[in-house]
């Protein structure tokens, strides 16, 4: 069994992206292989940078930064929608890595979730 | 058990109202030998207007009953969780909008 | 240092903030649980506040606790008997506790 997660909406503004993440996480204690799409405005997740001390949140950039120690195989950016919010490559924190054609992907796994 | 016997590709399971944006996006993914299982607030969609487009579809019952809602009027079948999570077992694949 | 003159901790005894932490207060959360800080406790909980810098979340779970460790220092300290002899119960939730850190989301 593989699952994808999704998360489609920009971070900070609510809670859904880090109930998505604490799951990913639960997925990879019991060693399911697990993997983060980040869509639509949920690759404001990925761009390098974050400083939310002053808004008084942790730094969604640092919690995924240990998204690979904890045994997630993949951080994905959709591109379209990258190039929608001003996203090179190069400005996308380490690890996370652009994909094409995020429909395609969602049909290679056998669970997909969408954060809420 | 009023459940298909035939293999479901992809079960979808949808939460959000037709208004949500993600809503048409589960639509316009699903293929031929795919089922959806309308939750939550997704259960108002048999009443709107557009059902029509709506394929084989499943309700659960708590949500229909908490809304004053009845399926079968409307060409859905209702499932209680037991019934759910056989859909879920059924399915190749589940993704869950 | 005594019970009085430790910062401000929740129900399970855990920091309210991990700012306010310093190795005393480590020593004395430690003897509640009976465990005298030897030099591989401190390693084990220098490691962790630097996870927590770097991070800005602790491991969320004993196994993912332990797969951090290994990753770090390898198969010898990565694994659950070695973690439990130096942090028994629920080493994930003993270690954070003396590190200062919150407590892991997903230890029962």
């Amino acid at each position: 069994m593989t699952t994808l997660i999704v998360i489609d909406q920009a971070p900070y503004g609510l809670w859904a992206g880090r109930e998505a993440l604490d799951m990913a996480f639960s997925l990879a204690t019991f060693d399911q292989p697990v993997s983060l799409l980040f869509t639509g405005a949920g690759v404001n997740w990925l761009r390098k940078g974050q400083t939310p001390d002053a808004i008084e949140q942790k730094s969604v950039e640092r919690n995924l930064s240990a998204a690979p120690v904890f045994g997630i195989e993949q951080l994905l950016a959709d591109e379209a929608s990258c190039q929608r919010y001003g996203l090179s490559p190069d400005e996308l924190i380490d690890g996370a890595n652009m994909a094409r054609g995020s429909s395609g992907l969602l049909a290679s796994y056998t669970n997909v979730i969408f954060s809420n | 058990m009023k459940l298909p016997m035939s293999q479901i590709h992809t079960l979808h399971i949808l939460n959000k109202t037709p208004e949500h944006p993600r809503f048409n996006e589960c639509l316009a993914m699903m293929g031929p030998d795919d089922a959806l299982v309308l939750t939550e607030n997704g259960v108002t969609a048999l009443w709107s207007t557009s059902k029509a487009a709506l394929p084989k579809v499943f309700a659960t019952k708590a949500d229909l009953q908490a809304r004053g809602l009845v399926a079968e009027a409307n060409g859905a079948t209702s499932v209680d969780y037991p019934e759910l999570v056989d859909l879920t077992v059924q399915a190749k694949r589940v993704i869950s909008w | 240092m005594n019970e009085q003159a430790l910062p401000r901790r929740n129900n399970e005894g855990f920091l309210e903030s991990a700012n306010e932490w310093t190795q005393a207060v480590a020593q004395v959360i430690a003897s509640e649980d009976g465990i005298k800080l030897s030099e591989k406790h401190w390693e084990i909980i220098e490691f962790l506040r630097e996870f927590y810098g770097k991070h800005e979340i602790a491991p969320p779970s004993n196994r993912l606790f332990v797969k951090a460790v290994r990753e770090a220092f390898g198969q010898d300290k990565g694994n659950s008997i070695y973690l439990m002899q130096l942090f028994p119960g629920t080493p994930a939730k003993t270690a954070c506790r003396i590190a200062g850190l919150p407590r892991p989301t997903n230890c029962l």
